[in-house]
């Protein structure tokens, strides 16, 4: 081992020092090269991450417009207060958590139940991989006018499949009370596979002596899957709400192409009303106010994440 | 999969071929997406937000400007009609790429103009390509300046109307000797009309647009409201007006034939409003003139005319104009400008396609023809160009706006039975002042 | 964990139940089959019900039966006639490109110096980037686009691009892979006279290919399918990516059900082409990471 000085990005000067410093241990030779590794992330990261949360956290206090420069008028906590006090603030919350409540329970439970049968599969199971994935990969444009296009009246196939079943067709994207559900439906469909792929990966590291040694206790497979998979999912499970819930949280493709937050706002997640507050009225100080708001909720479902499994490995 | 290798070389492909694109493309939409070069000189990019029969007119028009200038490129683009649409305009705008040329509905240009999104347009260069003031309905040119200033030239003006079916009108004896409408005055004289039309047609008197339609009870509303001369905003938008007991007469007459007497229906959206106007369930179908070329399609026997002056105070009727605006840009040249302005020019040419669509038009030139005269049933109700009135002014006011929903949604709910007059006006009250008390964000 | 084990004998149960549970499980594992398999069925016929209505002429796209009586191109055609959905490609291709390069070599050099370099406040900036995991880029759409105006950068692909770059969880997961690349081969480099770009760029990077490649696919997806930010910066149709533009820009009038869904699988088609070129990496990434837009 040689020690070094001013190492440089680009010389192959001959180390001098160990490079395999003890963590913790800081070693002069190491700031120059490593400032200049990071400093290309790190700029753009404190350019448009780091920057524009602060920025936005302090527009929240103005009057800021989208068509003039600058922040405008101080409002103070007059932002917060409108946003607070506004029934369609409270409404495209409630749109959004609803929307959440909706789509987390059938998405993790029907993954879970599809990679648990996938899992005794032996044959084929590249097609199952590729039916229930393949969706995941659209863009939400396309899968939105794919069901689009299934929900149309009078044409769409689902309305004649359930005119054929001898009911009348719903108004699928029309009807106030039915909207939502319809984009729960589509997204579904849509997001199933990636739940679907991290539960058959954690099938597989399963060790299949466990199922062997049950079996040859006499468990049958009801018992197998409550007295084993369940439990060794459990790791999976949290991770797969967790990511589930802050996705279905950040809601806005599906609605804003088809339904465009209605019919009469009845689907106009809380994104949207960010998009139509700050970009069609222009109100971007309150926007950033509304957004800061949103900010806590995800912040604070994830600190609960965070408390939850805590807990839960210490159960362990 | 291949490995590391095929990665690589697809890899060094798709650089390649970025490579390519950005140099064979400097004023390509490449190039301007790369290095922010301006797009396509020298065409004219056109946005509008026409669907349906306006859609198909629209682009006969804009087929007829390629036919005259074959050497001019034109690119129209349709955007989704409302507030996404004035969106997209405001953000392109902002973002320094916007269209040569937009629509904007007369009631949103103001707020585009305060935001300073539009170029003034100057009376030379409008002279130029032979516009001026009087060759323009003066109710549309007066309402689109601004201190004075021109930034809209008006196409048309699209007031609210009243179909009837001459069928049924007249088996209800409403027609008179040469089968028009016989005019009907009065609040007393609307309802006995429709009275004697249910009778005709066993459902209903009239139909119009409620659920999840906010545009068209606004539209209802503010036609009766301003026969009673009553005004909703004041001061650009900062003052909110109503006048509780000329908006509660106004609310009592349509709860009267909604929910009363069932003269109408209170719980039907615009589609299914239309659908039993054109089945012959209702006699009357209240609605903007564009609906024409739906029922003509129907081939059913119809005809319009004025909404009725029901309040009886000087006569009024909700309308709105299309307006051709040209966004502010920096790269303007007169070559730009004149190429735009023909453009602006060659539509009001064929102000006869537009107008058979239902809209009235406001080139003079056209409009106090023989050609328009003749335009049936369309000249009918070219008067109302002249009562027009506008939606009043403020930042969150205009076609398709918060404004409109806010109205709308109140009115809607008086109609459906789900809100009394006085519960609907405590809701537009306390809405409309919050956002009358926000500071205009312009 | 591929473990297999005999049989134990010490546990074993009489043969009878043994076998009486073998054909229970075979019996379940027919009908675990049989229904997944309905399943995979159903999840495929929205796709299948696209490809055939794309390939109706769009008056034949009111009736409801699957056989077309005519099949055609002619929607695909109308689509590349018109001609922006080749600027749209142009758009998508070079935006998801750029990013998914610019994503794996910054936020691999970073964690490449998070992981290897004793320096001092490496902590600070470890956590520094932690919070970046945190913040969803949604919330910050305001702010971002006031800076991108101010910039003068609307309009331009930097204005998607650049942004999309930054991201930390990437730095994470480069960090967590380099920290399980054995020490010895970067030291032994370094002892040949290879400075740290170098240990980088020709030790550690070619060692980590599998992670690599699950980053740069992912984002490249990621900002494929990217809707809210392109669709506020560009606003230009020429400009505009592929979801923008399908999410955006109406078309020609009447029934054009076919035209649309056409549109829908040009915009799906390059994406899908990946994902049968990269299944496995794809899922593994997945699996591996939990990497999700």
């Amino acid at each position: 081992m040689t020690t070094t000085t001013a190492e440089d990005l680009t010389t192959t000067r001959p180390p001098t020092q160990s490079t395999l410093a003890v963590r913790g241990e800081h070693q002069p030779g190491h700031a120059r090269p490593a400032v200049l590794l990071m400093a290309p992330f790190l700029i753009l990261y404190v350019l448009f991450i780091i920057g524009p949360s602060l920025y936005m956290f302090v527009m929240s206090f103005f009057d800021t417009s989208l068509v003039q420069s600058g922040l405008g008028p101080f409002a103070g906590f007059r932002n917060f207060g409108d946003a607070l006090g506004n029934p369609a603030f409270w409404a495209s919350m409630w749109h959004t958590i609803w929307f959440t409540i909706l789509t987390t329970p059938p998405l993790v439970v029907l993954a879970f139940v599809f990679a648990l049968l996938a899992d005794r599969v032996r044959r084929g199971r590249w097609f199952y991989r590729l039916a229930f994935f393949l969706p995941y990969i659209l863009p939400s444009a396309v899968v939105a006018l794919i069901w689009i296009w299934l929900y149309t009246p009078e044409l769409g196939l689902l309305g004649r499949v359930v005119t054929a079943l001898g009911f009348p067709e719903p108004s699928w994207l029309g009807n106030p009370n039915l909207a939502m559900w319809s984009i729960a439906v589509t997204t579904l469909w849509w997001t199933l596979g990636f739940n679907f792929v991290l539960y058959l990966a954690g099938l597989q590291d399963i060790p299949r002596d466990l199922y062997e040694a049950a079996s040859i206790d006499g468990a049958g497979p009801w018992q197998q899957i409550r007295r084993i998979t369940i439990p060794m999912l459990a790791r999976t499970t949290s991770l797969v709400v967790v990511l589930q819930v802050i996705a279905s949280l950040k809601v806005f493709d599906q609605m804003y192409i088809m339904t465009s937050g209605g019919p009469n706002f009845s689907t106009r997640p809380v994104l949207e009303y960010v998009y139509d507050v700050g970009f069609t009225d222009f109100r971007v100080g309150y926007a950033a106010a509304v957004s800061t708001l949103f900010f806590i909720l995800v912040l604070a479902v994830s600190a609960v994440w965070v408390v939850l499994t805590r807990r839960q490995e210490q159960g362990f | 999969m291949n490995g590391p290798i095929s990665r690589r070389t697809l890899f060094r492909g798709a650089l390649a071929g970025i490579g390519a694109a950005a140099l064979g493309g400097c004023s390509s939409p490449v190039g301007a997406g790369l290095a922010n070069t301006p797009l396509d000189p020298g065409t004219v990019e056109y946005w509008n937000l026409f669907g349906g029969g306006d859609g198909v007119r629209m682009q006969q028009m804009q087929d007829g400007y390629r036919k005259a200038n074959p050497n001019t490129p034109l690119q129209a683009v349709t955007l989704a009609w409302g507030n996404p649409y004035y969106t997209k305009l405001s953000l392109a705008t902002v973002g320094a790429k916007p269209p040569n040329v937009a629509v904007s509905h007369l009631t949103r240009m103001k707020t585009l103009q305060e935001a300073d999104l539009l170029q003034e347009l100057h009376p030379e260069d409008l002279a130029r390509h032979g516009m001026s003031a009087e060759m323009f309905n003066k109710r549309a040119w007066d309402a689109g300046l601004v201190n004075g200033k021109i930034y809209a030239i008006p196409l048309d003006t699209h007031p609210f109307v009243l179909f009837y079916n001459t069928k049924i009108c007249g088996q209800a004896g409403l027609l008179d000797g040469a089968g028009n409408l016989k005019p009907i005055k009065g609040p007393d004289a609307f309802l006995d009309a429709l009275t004697r039309v249910q009778k005709v047609t066993g459902q209903y008197g009239a139909t119009h647009g409620i659920n999840a339609d906010t545009a068209t009870p606004w539209r209802l509303f503010q036609t009766m409201y301003s026969q009673l001369g009553g005004q909703v905003l004041a001061d650009n938008g900062t003052k909110v007006v109503l006048d509780d007991a000329k908006a509660k007469q106004v609310l009592d007459y349509l709860r009267t034939l909604t929910v009363e007497k069932k003269l109408m229906p209170g719980s039907i959206d615009y589609q299914g409003a239309i659908a039993l106007f054109a089945s012959g369930a209702s006699g009357f179908h209240l609605n903007g003139e564009w609906e024409i070329s739906t029922f003509q399609t129907a081939k059913m026997p119809f005809s319009m005319t004025l909404v009725p002056n029901i309040f009886g105070g000087q006569y009024a009727v909700q309308a709105d104009s299309h307006t051709l605006i040209l966004p502010r840009r920096g790269d303007q040249t007169r070559a730009q400008l004149d190429l735009s302005l023909g453009f602006i020019k060659s539509l009001l040419d064929q102000s006869m396609t537009w107008a058979e669509g239902g809209h009235v038009p406001a080139w003079l030139p056209f409009a106090q023809s023989d050609a328009y005269k003749k335009l049936t049933p369309q000249s009918n109700y070219a008067a109302a160009a002249d009562a027009a009135v506008y939606d009043q002014p403020g930042w969150y006011s205009g076609s398709g706006s918060n404004f409109e929903i806010v109205m709308g949604s109140a009115i809607g709910g008086v109609e459906a039975g789900q809100l009394t007059p006085e519960a609907a006006i405590t809701q537009i009250r306390s809405q409309l002042t919050a956002l009358a008390g926000t500071p205009s964000p312009v | 964990m591929t473990t297999v084990t005999d049989t134990q004998p010490q546990h074993s149960a009489p043969t009878v139940t043994r076998e009486a549970i073998d054909r229970r499980m075979k019996l379940f594992n027919a009908v675990c089959a049989g229904v997944l398999l309905a399943f995979a069925l159903l999840w495929l016929v929205p796709i299948a019900w696209t490809v055939d209505t794309a390939l109706k002429p769009n008056a034949e796209t009111t009736n409801p039966t699957w056989a077309i009586k005519d099949p055609t191109f002619a929607s695909f055609r109308t689509l590349f006639a018109q001609g922006d959905i080749w600027n749209w490609y142009a758009s998508s291709f070079i935006i998801s490109t750029v990013t998914a390069a610019a994503t794996v070599l910054t936020a691999s050099m970073a964690a490449f110096a998070l992981s290897r370099m004793r320096f001092r406040f490496r902590w600070v900036v470890f956590w520094f980037i932690l919070i970046g995991i945190m913040i969803p880029q949604q919330v910050l759409i305001v702010a971002q686009f006031k800076e991108i105006a101010a910039l003068h950068l609307l309009n331009t692909y930097w204005a998607v691009i650049l942004p999309q770059i930054p991201l930390a969880i990437a730095v994470f997961i480069f960090k967590q892979f380099f920290d399980g690349v054995p020490r010895d081969l970067d030291e032994a480099a370094r002892v040949d006279g290879a400075g740290f770009f170098r240990t980088y760029w020709r030790v550690v990077m070619p060692l980590s290919r599998p992670v690599v490649a699950a980053v740069a696919i992912f984002t490249f997806v990621w900002s494929w399918n990217n809707l809210l930010w392109p669709l506020l910066v560009l606003t230009n149709p020429k400009l505009m990516t592929i979801p923008v533009g399908l999410a955006t820009v109406q078309g020609t009038y009447g029934i054009r059900y076919a035209d649309t869904m056409a549109g829908a699988i040009l915009g799906a088609l390059p994406l899908v082409i990946l994902f049968l070129f990269f299944q496995r990496r794809i899922v593994e990434g997945i699996a591996g990471t939990g990497l999700k837009g």
